[in-house]
């Protein structure tokens, strides 16, 4: 690269390819050839188109030497990355925002246009502010904290958003504010990054303060124990500090729900390690959950509260627990299934489902689950609907699929399809899918979704998110419309273009959500047109369930009494869901349409709730997947299985069942089935599957409440249902003992297993696979392998605190059956551990060698960066408002742009010139008069001059131009030029004249050819004439 | 046929340019003389007028845009001018702001609170007080012109069918005595008269479409001799009352549902004007219809769209001291100012 410096200004001219520039050395050797060459052309025209081919050389030249024009900025931009881990304490992270509005105040230059922006970091890195050339706004607090996770420091993230970041004119630099803590990423690796693009790395560190610090080390517990054995668990804490420190320690136990104080003592820390056992009994089968935390009595003592926890984990092998999660809007209706299965040695708790678990630890004390006859909402009003979160049911499903525990879903008319689990995780873990597909099998539901939310806030959203809930709830077979009022129209209108405005859910639900959520409802005025094509779509299809949901904040006018009537007679319900907060102008109207019509009526000041009264009315186009025939049915055992030792027989009859489809699958296994309906997929009792490691069934009937009430009197009852719960069981190791443990060090969850036989010999050589559920409820594999004869390890990383769940596949054993060895899977070990708190309360001290490495990092062309030193407190700000980080010790910003494309098109047009002059003589003649009329025009008067000097200058340079001009027609003609005798004699006879000439001889511009004698004489004669008329005339005026 | 097009090029005029505001004007020539072109071209070859083009008046002036800031507009839905022909608008953002003739933005002020919802009617006092229809929260505020409110002088604020109580307040008028006239719907339909220290005096209507019932009366005017026209907007009709006696009289009801010329679809604004004529903003044609006072249809501008001269979804508009109509072309977010 070749520059030059344009002086005066920031710009500078470079050549990528300078050698190419040599070629200047041409210019001197094209001037001599062209100038012979050119030599007929006279003398200007010789001198204007040897310029323009030097030009056009020239020009040509450097645009091979691929001529760039380089500007040079002045400006500095300074990006502050501000670091809100939790490692910094909170009021130091609010300071930094104070800090660096004042310092750009300080230091900015904004003549120079310097920018400034802040990006703030945990785990990861955000803009907070885009860098801009004005102080910064006092906007009080860092607005992009709301989503920062700062549960970690990603040092290195931030550096790269910042390279990122930056303008591409300015000189750039980072300033750092940061504890230096980095548990993520490696800052030292970007730093390099930095040095190449030129990015000086300035430090402002926080420093910790050197109070004591108390930290909960681990619990530990055997990972496995039997029921009634006696338990010590073991509590170590440090003391990072010189004193001693008292508090209390506190260790809780939780099963489930359930929690218990286990101990609560007085204890003092000495400096160093503290150790402290905890002893019990476990009388209960499960997997429970331990809880220490220590509490100083002097909060000073303690930097950080949040490491003073920790968590533990131990299974108690019993005999089985079972959760029965029943309807809470119908308790009682599993309790003598649940009675029957405690008599036969299992724990069994039942709760309702609204109160549901909240975790997976929770799970984890049962080993199969129940859903009995429960739907996936219930309730009556707004505030009481109550659902299975999607959280929820996906906690459900990777306990069976991941941990092993068994899920049954039990019948009764508010469970399968018809209690709404249609398209939800549960209904993909069971081995009956909830809708039917056949319209002869089952009648069909028709739904309308009336949107009319226009005045609530996000209303448009919200009426997307309820309009794709009840398309969800619907089955295949179903119809469904959705009506609204158009803005483009000024009409209501159907969403999808259906003939009759609803469409078979089936085929159509993708194109149905996708218009949902393009949907835009508009203002409606009255309901009354909305209700009338509602109704009308409604009786133009075949179902047995109709039913309308209206959303609205209620001021559209109501539907007259006529039209409701019509409803009431068409048996079409209609629930109407008052949203926002009118008040009662709104709510009366929607309630009385509600009750006229027999819907429900619902007030939602809160719209989360909206999702939930939506599936709740949707069930009501589900109500014919309940099957109810007359005389009942009786059902037939298929086949000899395992869940329930029966071989082919009819049972007790039924007096009912919820309709499903058996899944297309060769792993599904229906071991009972109805001889009604007649299409067999659809008539399933109990069906069965493996699902991921554990085991889920279907019994689509009830357990004696409703439809298998002669089932009570039935002696094989307890039978019956105690082998299928213990089928879907997890499954207990009885041979064999394998020892866990698990260890939390540096960000990684360490397991280790002993495998010993029953003669406690080590069983080597087994094929462990392990899956860990995060906090987060993502599944991931944990690698084993063995290490020594008998011990098994695997290794994690943790992101996140919390609970990490084990299950540990052991590998397969040989078992005796029936007098035969066969080759079975072990029983899954199931374990988990507690990261009590994330890797930001660790770190106590600064670390500043890496924050001087990142400082000394020199950036290409500039200057090492440098560290600001202080407390970085509101009474020291002004230590750190000494460092300028505005400094210009960077190298300048340079912008280029090729202009060899310009130099290109200016050699192109000089090339025209260079023709154009040699090739046409251009008469300027008529500029004369035209200049002459300007300044007469602009009222100039031209100063009288001496007469016969006036004449005798026009005179000569009339001669001057035609000399010229004459000159020039010969060299165009390559022809000799005239004589310059003849030219004189012509002007002195002119001069005698008493009259001027007006116009001067006519040019040629034809091919002209050199005038002839005769030609001459003529016009020497006319000369004479004038000049002999013009001495008449004299003579006459005199 | 054609001298009635709204799209003559000689009629148009260029806003004054304002300072310090965001308002969206544009020059009428070139989309004019390619509309009439158009126009002429469709006619040529079909021989009769575009169905969509039946308007009868001239657009003068576009302006505002879709916003939140100064002089721009979030779905405007209730305008009035006063006698210094500054207009004033209510927004789905609360906001009253008021304009010069021309549109340039003077100043802005908020109601109290709008989370149960955003005014939806403005009017002028005789005493020259913005009266502002606070529609969800069932009351009429006062501020003055320069956006303070007077408290004391607010009608209602308790909901309920009794007299004093209201509904959704949507307009308010005055009377030449001073008494107000509040239409409210919801769970009654009705108008209510006030003396002018805000006591009830009457009131009368209910929810149908029968007489002296209404279906959301959204605008009312009051004409000469104490005449209430009222916008019965979901029964497309308008009725008028005789309301300078001791009980109101009906004096006409017109007005038949439809899309043709002189039919209503939502009528949701009308404003009386000097001439004897009435102008009836239809929120469900997209269009602006004039009418003579015994509902004689004289004149229909714009059509459903978003090119200047078509509007969508129009809630309201006021006419100036020059005959000039400023029409609130809600969901394109803007004002288009015609003559008709």
């Amino acid at each position: 690269m070749f520059e030059i410096g344009i002086p005066f200004i920031n710009y500078r001219i470079a050549f990528a390819q300078g050698g190419y520039l040599l070629l200047v050395f041409l210019l001197p050797l094209l001037w001599l050839v062209s100038f012979r060459s050119l030599a007929g052309l006279g003398r200007n025209r010789r001198i204007i188109a040897l310029a323009m081919r030097s030009i056009v050389l020239f020009a040509f030249i450097v645009a091979l030497a691929e001529i760039q024009v380089l500007k040079v900025s002045e400006k500095i931009a300074v990006y502050y990355l501000l670091d809100q881990s939790e490692s910094i304490p909170q009021h130091q992270r609010q300071l930094m925002l104070d800090y660096v509005q004042r310092e750009v105040v300080k230091h900015r230059n904004s003549e120079r246009g310097d920018l400034a922006g802040v990006i703030i970091f945990g785990r990861e890195a955000l803009v907070e502010i885009q860098a801009f050339d004005e102080d910064l706004p006092s906007i009080g607090q860092i607005e992009g904290y709301r989503e920062l996770e700062t549960d970690a420091t990603n040092l290195a993230a931030a550096l790269r958003q910042a390279v990122a970041s930056f303008p591409e004119d300015a000189a750039k630099r980072v300033v750092v504010v940061t504890d230096g803590n980095e548990n993520l990423g490696s800052a030292r690796s970007v730093a390099p990054t930095l040095a190449e693009n030129g990015i000086g790395i300035d430090v402002v560190p926080i420093k910790l303060g050197e109070r004591g610090e108390i930290v909960m080390d681990k619990m530990t517990l055997p990972n496995m124990v039997r029921k009634g054995q006696p338990v010590s668990s073991r509590i170590v804490l440090s003391n990072l500090g010189d004193e001693d420190v008292a508090g209390k320690l506190t260790v809780v136990r939780s099963v489930g729900d359930r929690e218990q104080l286990l101990d609560e003592r007085q204890v003092t820390l000495h400096p160093g390690k503290n150790m402290f056992l905890v002893e019990q009994d476990l009388n209960q089968s499960g997997v429970f959950t331990y809880k220490a935390r220590f509490s100083p009595d002097d909060p000073r003592s303690d930097i950080m509260s949040e490491n003073n926890e920790t968590t533990a984990f131990t299974h108690v092998r019993g005999k089985g627990r079972i959760l029965i999660i029943e309807d809470w809007e119908h308790p009682g209706r599993f309790d003598y299934l649940a009675g029957r299965l405690m008599e036969n040695e299992l724990e069994v708790d039942v709760v309702p489902s609204n109160n549901l678990f909240n975790s997976l630890a929770e799970l984890q004390a049962y080993d199969c689950v129940i859903l009995a006859d429960v739907p996936r909402s219930s309730g009556e009003t707004a505030t009481t609907v109550t659902n299975f979160s999607d959280e929820r049911i996906d906690m459900l499903v990777r306990n069976t699929a991941q941990m092993g525990c068994g899920l049954i879903m039990m019948g009764g008319p508010n469970s399968f399809g018809a209690g709404g689990w249609v398209n939800t995780e549960i209904e993909k873990a069971m081995p009956v899918d909830f809708q039917i597909k056949n319209s002869k099998i089952v009648p069909v539901g028709a739904l309308v979704l009336m949107m009319h939310a226009s005045e609530m806030e996000q209303g448009n959203y919200w009426q997307k998110v309820v309009g794709m809930e009840a398309v969800k709830a619907l089955g295949p077979m179903d119809y469904c419309g959705c009506i609204h009022w158009e803005n483009n129209t000024g009409n209501d209108a159907w969403l999808w273009n259906a003939p009759r405005g609803l469409f078979r859910v089936g085929e159509n639900r993708r194109t149905m959500v996708a218009r949902l959520n393009r949907m835009a409802p508009g203002d409606m005025p009255a309901f009354e047109p909305a209700m009338k094509m509602t109704l009308n779509a409604l009786q133009g299809v075949k179902a047995a369930v109709k039913h309308v949901i209206v959303i609205s904040d209620g001021d559209p006018v109501p539907p007259s009494p006529f039209t409701i009537a019509k409803f009431v007679k068409a048996k079409i319900q209609i629930s109407t869901v008052a949203i926002g907060s009118h008040g009662p102008p709104s709510a009366g109207p929607m309630q009385k349409l509600a009750t006229d019509t027999g819907g429900k009526f619902y007030v939602v000041t809160n719209p989360k709730a909206l999702p939930r009264i939506y599936q709740r009315e949707a069930r009501r186009v589900a109500r014919p997947l309940v099957y109810e025939p007359e005389d009942g049915v009786t059902p037939q055992v298929m086949d000899y299985h395992e869940i329930h030792g029966m071989t082919p027989q009819q049972l007790p009859p039924i007096s009912g069942f919820v309709l499903t489809t058996v899944k297309d699958n060769p792993l599904v296994e229906v071991s009972i089935r109805s001889p009604k309906p007649a299409e067999p997929d659809n008539a399933t009792i109990l069906a069965s599957w493996t699902f991921g490691l554990g085991r889920t069934a279907v019994f689509t009937t009830d357990a004696g409440n409703r439809w298998a009430t002669e089932w009570t009197a039935w002696p094989e009852y307890d039978r019956f249902f105690t082998q299928m719960v213990r089928w879907a069981m997890r499954p207990v190791e009885e041979n064999g003992t394998f020892l866990t443990s698990t260890n939390v060090r540096d960000g990684k969850v360490q397991i280790a297993i002993t495998a010993l036989d029953d003669e406690s010999n080590v069983i080597n050589l087994l094929d462990m696979t392990a899956t860990a559920i995060a906090p987060d409820l993502t599944a991931f594999t944990v690698p084993i392998r063995q290490i020594a004869p008998g011990r098994y390890v695997g290794e994690f990383t943790t992101e996140k605190p919390g609970s990490y769940y084990l299950s540990v596949n052991p590998g397969m054993q040989d078992v005796e059956v029936n007098g035969v060895m066969q080759r079975r899977p072990r029983a899954q070990i199931v374990t988990g551990v507690n990261v009590a708190y994330s890797a930001e309360y660790r770190d106590r001290e600064t670390n500043l060698a890496l924050l001087h490495a990142l400082a000394q990092t020199r950036p290409v062309g500039g200057e090492s960066g440098m560290v600001a030193d202080g407390d970085f407190t509101a009474e020291a700000m002004n230590d750190f408002l000494e460092l300028d980080t505005f400094r210009h010790t960077l190298a300048k910003a340079i912008s280029s742009q090729d202009i060899w494309p310009l130099c290109l098109l200016i050699g192109a047009c000089m090339f025209f010139g260079d023709v154009f002059v040699r090739r046409v003589a251009v008469d300027w003649s008529w500029t004369e008069p035209v200049v002459q009329w300007i300044r007469t025009k602009l009222g100039r008067t031209v100063e009288e001059e001496p007469e016969g000097e006036t004449r005798l200058e026009r005179l000569r340079r009339r001669k001057e131009q035609v000399s010229g001009q004459m000159e020039e027609r010969r060299a165009a003609a390559r022809f000799e030029p005239m004589e310059e005798a003849n030219l004189d004699e012509v002007v002195q006879e002119a001069s005698a004249a008493s009259t001027s000439i007006e116009s001067p001889t006519e040019t040629r511009t034809s091919n002209s050819i050199a005038p002839t004698v005769d030609e001459q004489d003529n016009y020497t004669a006319r000369l004479m004439k004038a000049k002999k008329d013009a001495l008449k005339n004299r003579d006459k005026r005199g | 046929m054609m001298g009635n097009n709204q799209l003559m090029p000689n009629s148009h005029r260029f806003a004054t340019d304002s300072q310090n505001v965001q308002t969206n004007r544009r020059s009428m020539h070139r989309r004019t003389m390619l509309a009439t072109i158009a126009a002429s071209a469709t006619m040529g070859v079909t021989g009769c007028l575009p169905s969509t083009s039946a308007s009868e008046g001239t657009l003068e002036e576009v302006w505002g845009k879709r916003g939140q800031r100064k002089g721009q507009f979030q779905r405007p839905r209730a305008i009035t001018v006063d006698d210094e022909d500054r207009l004033y608008i209510v927004d789905m953002t609360g906001r009253i702001q008021v304009f010069d003739r021309g549109g340039v933005f003077q100043r802005a002020w908020r109601t109290p609170t709008i989370e149960n919802g955003r005014p939806s009617g403005l009017g002028i006092s005789r005493d020259g007080l913005i009266m502002v229809a606070d529609t969800h929260y069932f009351q009429v505020l006062f501020y003055t012109k320069l956006g303070e409110p007077q408290p004391n002088r607010t009608l209602g604020g308790t909901c309920g069918n009794s007299p004093g109580e209201f509904n959704f307040v949507t307009d308010v008028v005055q009377d030449s005595l001073g008494n107000y006239y509040v239409a409210d719907y919801g769970e009654v339909d009705r108008i209510q008269k006030l003396d002018p220290n805000g006591q009830s005096i009457y009131q009368w209507g209910s929810q149908g479409s029968g007489k002296r019932q209404f279906q959301r009366p959204n605008s009312l005017a009051m004409g000469p001799n104490d005449h209430l026209w009222v916008a019965d907007a979901c029964n497309h009709r308008i009725q008028v009352y005789d309301v300078a006696l001791s009980a109101p009289r009906l004096v006409q009801v017109w007005g038949s549902h439809g899309v043709a010329a002189g039919q209503l679809r939502y009528p949701y604004d009308l404003i009386l004007t000097d001439d004897e004529n009435l102008i009836v903003v239809e929120f469900g044609n997209h269009r602006v219809q004039k009418f003579g006072l015994d509902g004689q249809a004289v004149a229909s501008f714009g059509s459903a769209g978003r090119d200047e001269g078509q509007f969508t979804q129009p809630w309201g508009a006021a006419v100036d001291s020059r005959n000039r109509v400023h029409v609130l072309d809600s969901y394109n977010h803007r004002v288009q100012r015609i003559r008709i």
